[in-house]
C-alpha cells in the first residue's frame, strides 16, 4: 500500500456525552475521496476534526510526519477545509479574509488572484461579507480552500449553492491540484460527477466509524 | 386596512418610546420632576431665557439636541440592520421618492418630537421677549436636525451594507486597509454594539474620575487607591470579556484551521485587551504623570492589563458560566486587592500573567464552546 497522506489513529469525538465519532485506525493513500454518510452522520464533525476546528481525543497525522498533537501549525498548515455552508464577522471583506489566509498559510498570491478572478470573486472582494449571498459565501470558502501549499483539501457540499460555472472551474482545480499532488475529501448528497473527476476511494461513515470501500 | 404610514409608524415610533420609555422617565424627572408644580413654568422658563440670552448656554443646548438627534438616527438605522426588518428595504425601496422622503420625514420627526415641543415653546418666549436672533437659530438648527438625516436613511435603503454613516468611506477603507485579526473584536463592538462599548468606556472613565476627585478632595494622591480605581474600572469591563468569548466562539472558529501558533493567539489576546484600555491609559497618565513616577504608571497599567488577560483566561473552562466566572473574578480581585495594600504589585502582576498563561496555553487548543443541558 503506498505512504498514507492522512493517517487517523483512535480519533473519538463526543459532544458533551454524546459520541459522535469513534475511529480506531483509517490510512488513506492521495487520492479524490467522495466521503458519504447519512445527514447526522458525523461528515461536518469529521471535516472539522481533520481540520483542527474542534478538539478530539486521539492523533492524526500527515505525510506520516507531521502530528496533530505535536505539530499543530505545521498540521494546518497541510491541511485546509471549505464549511458548507460559511460564515464569517459581518465587518471582514473578502480581501481581509484573504490577506488573513495567504498570510498564514502562504501560497502563490497570483494563482490565487487568477482563481478569484476566474470565479468572479474580485468583483465583491472589496465589499463586507455581509453583504454577501450565500452563492458568493461558498465562492469565497472554496478559494481559501485553494490558499498555501496543503497536502490535503477538505471540501464540505462543495456542490451546492454555487453556478454551473464556478462548478466547473471548482472541478478543474481539484483535477490540477490532485494532479500536483494534493489529496481531496469531498462529503456530498449529490453524485460528484464521473466526467469532471475520477473517485479514488468511497468513504462510508456509520455507526461513528468511517469505513473505505 | 391601516395605511402604510400608521405601519411605518408602529415599526419605528412606537418601538422607539417603549425601548426608550427608561430614558423618558429620568428626562421628565429632571425637566418636570425636580421643581415643585407652583414654580414649574417660571423654572421652565428662566432655564429658556438662560439659552435665549447666552451663546454659550444656547450652544450646549443645541449640542444636547444634536446628541439626541443622533440617538434617533441611531435607532433607524439599528431597527434597518436587525434581522426580521429586512422586508422594509423592497417595501420602502419600492415607493416613489417623495413618498419615501415623506414617511422618512413622518417617522423621524415622530421620534425627534419631544425636542420639537421644547424648542417651539422656547422659539415663542424668545419671540415674545425679542430675542429674534436665537430664535431664528433655534428654528434653522432643529429643521437642519429634522432634515439630514432624511438622506442617510434613504441611503441606508439602497446600501444596505453601510454599517457607519458614509459609505465611500468605509469602501476607501476597505480596498486600502486590511483588518488585523487584533482588531476584530474592536470592529464587532464598534459596529454592531457601538452602545455596549460606548457605555462600558463611559462608566469606566467615571470611575476613574471618582477616584481621581476623591483623592483630590482629601489633597493626597495614594497610588493604592488610584488602583482600587482601576480594579473596579476593570471589572466594569466584565460583560465585554464574555461577549469577546461569545464572538470567538460564533464567528472566529474559522480560524483555528489557520498555521497560528497558540504563542501568537496568546499575543493577539493581549494586544486586544491593551488596545481596548488605552483610553483608560491616556486618562490616567494625563492626570497623574505629574504625582508619581514613570515607573508607577506602567505598574498600574500593567496592573489592569493582567487582570483583563486572566480573566478572559478564566473563560477557557468550557463550563465557565457568568455566575461561576463573576465569582472567580471577585475572589481573585479580594486577593489582588490584599497584594496591592501590601505593595506586593509586581509579585501580583506576574502571578496573573503566570497564571494567565498556564490557563490559556492548557486550555486554548482543547477549548470548546459549552452548551448547558
Amino acid at each position: 500500500m503506498p505512504e498514507p497522506v492522512i493517517a487517523l489513529h483512535a480519533v473519538k469525538k463526543n459532544y458533551q456525552d454524546v459520541p459522535i465519532l469513534d475511529i480506531p485506525h483509517l490510512e488513506l493513500p492521495a487520492g479524490i475521496y467522495w466521503l458519504q454518510g447519512e445527514n447526522g452522520a458525523g461528515k461536518t464533525t469529521c471535516m472539522k476534526v481533520m481540520a483542527g476546528l474542534i478538539p478530539f481525543k486521539g492523533e492524526i497525522r500527515l505525510r506520516g510526519e507531521v502530528s496533530s498533537k505535536d505539530h499543530p501549525v505545521a498540521f494546518r498548515r497541510l491541511i485546509n477545509y471549505a464549511e458548507a455552508e460559511p460564515f464569517y464577522p459581518a465587518f471582514l471583506t473578502g480581501r481581509d479574509l484573504l490577506e488573513l489566509y495567504l498570510g498564514t498559510k502562504g501560497g502563490d498570491r497570483q494563482l490565487i488572484g487568477e482563481i478569484a478572478e476566474r470565479m468572479g470573486v474580485h468583483i465583491f472582494v472589496n465589499n463586507p461579507v455581509s453583504t454577501y449571498s450565500s452563492g458568493m459565501l461558498k465562492k469565497l470558502s472554496l478559494l481559501l480552500a485553494f490558499t498555501g501549499n496543503p497536502a490535503v483539501i477538505l471540501l464540505d457540499e462543495p456542490l451546492i449553492t454555487i453556478d454551473t460555472r464556478t462548478l466547473a472551474i471548482m472541478y478543474d482545480l481539484v483535477r490540477t491540484r490532485h494532479a500536483n499532488g494534493v489529496t481531496f475529501l469531498i462529503t456530498s448528497h449529490q453524485p460528484l460527477d464521473p466526467e469532471e473527476v475520477t473517485i479514488t476511494g468511497t468513504l462510508r461513515i456509520a455507526d461513528k466509524n468511517i469505513t473505505l470501500n | 386596512m391601516r395605511s402604510v404610514t400608521a405601519i411605518l409608524q408602529k415599526i419605528f415610533t412606537t418601538q422607539f418610546y417603549i425601548q426608550n420609555t427608561g430614558f423618558f422617565l429620568v428626562l421628565f424627572y429632571f425637566l418636570f420632576g425636580v421643581v415643585d408644580s407652583g414654580s414649574l413654568i417660571s423654572y421652565h422658563k428662566g432655564l429658556m431665557m438662560g439659552f435665549l440670552e447666552g451663546p454659550s448656554f444656547l450652544l450646549i443646548v443645541l449640542a444636547l439636541w444634536a446628541l439626541y438627534c443622533l440617538k434617533c438616527v441611531g435607532f433607524v438605522m439599528k431597527v434597518l440592520q436587525s434581522q426580521g426588518y429586512e422586508f422594509l428595504y423592497p417595501a420602502m425601496g419600492s415607493m416613489d421618492k417623495n413618498r419615501r422622503l415623506r414617511e422618512w420625514l413622518l417617522i423621524h420627526n415622530a421620534i425627534y418630537l419631544p425636542v420639537w415641543i421644547y424648542a417651539g415653546v422656547a422659539m415663542m418666549v424668545g419671540i415674545r421677549y425679542h430675542y429674534y436672533g436665537s430664535s431664528i437659530i433655534i428654528l434653522v438648527f432643529n429643521v437642519a436636525m429634522a432634515l439630514w438625516p432624511l438622506a442617510l436613511y434613504d441611503r441606508k435603503l439602497f446600501q444596505p451594507d453601510i454599517f457607519f454613516f458614509t459609505g465611500y468611506l468605509q469602501r476607501w477603507i476597505n480596498r486600502r486597509f486590511t483588518k488585523p485579526p487584533v482588531l476584530y473584536f474592536l470592529y464587532e463592538l464598534f459596529t454592531q454594539f457601538p452602545r455596549r462599548i460606548l457605555t462600558a468606556k463611559l462608566v469606566s472613565a467615571l470611575m476613574l474620575w471618582l477616584t481621581f476627585f476623591l483623592m483630590q478632595q482629601g489633597d493626597y494622591f495614594d497610588l493604592r487607591g488610584l488602583q482600587l480605581g482601576v480594579m473596579l474600572s476593570v471589572l466594569l469591563h466584565l460583560q465585554l470579556l464574555t461577549h469577546h468569548r461569545a464572538f470567538d466562539d460564533t464567528w472566529l472558529n474559522f480560524m483555528e484551521n489557520l498555521p497560528i501558533s497558540t504563542f501568537r493567539h496568546y499575543t493577539r489576546m493581549a494586544a486586544v485587551y491593551l488596545i481596548m484600555w488605552i483610553p483608560e491609559m491616556v486618562m490616567i497618565t494625563v492626570n497623574a504623570y505629574t504625582k508619581t513616577s514613570v515607573l508607577s504608571l506602567l505598574m498600574v497599567f500593567c496592573l489592569a492589563l493582567s487582570l483583563l488577560m486572566f480573566f478572559r483566561a478564566l473563560l477557557y473552562f468550557p463550563k465557565m458560566n457568568n455566575e461561576l466566572h463573576v465569582r472567580y473574578v471577585l475572589l481573585t480581585c479580594f486577593v489582588v486587592l490584599f497584594m496591592v495594600l501590601g505593595h506586593y504589585e509586581w509579585l501580583a502582576i506576574l502571578l496573573l500573567q503566570v497564571l494567565s498563561a498556564i490557563v490559556f496555553f492548557s486550555k486554548y487548543r482543547r477549548y470548546e464552546p459549552y452548551i448547558e443541558s
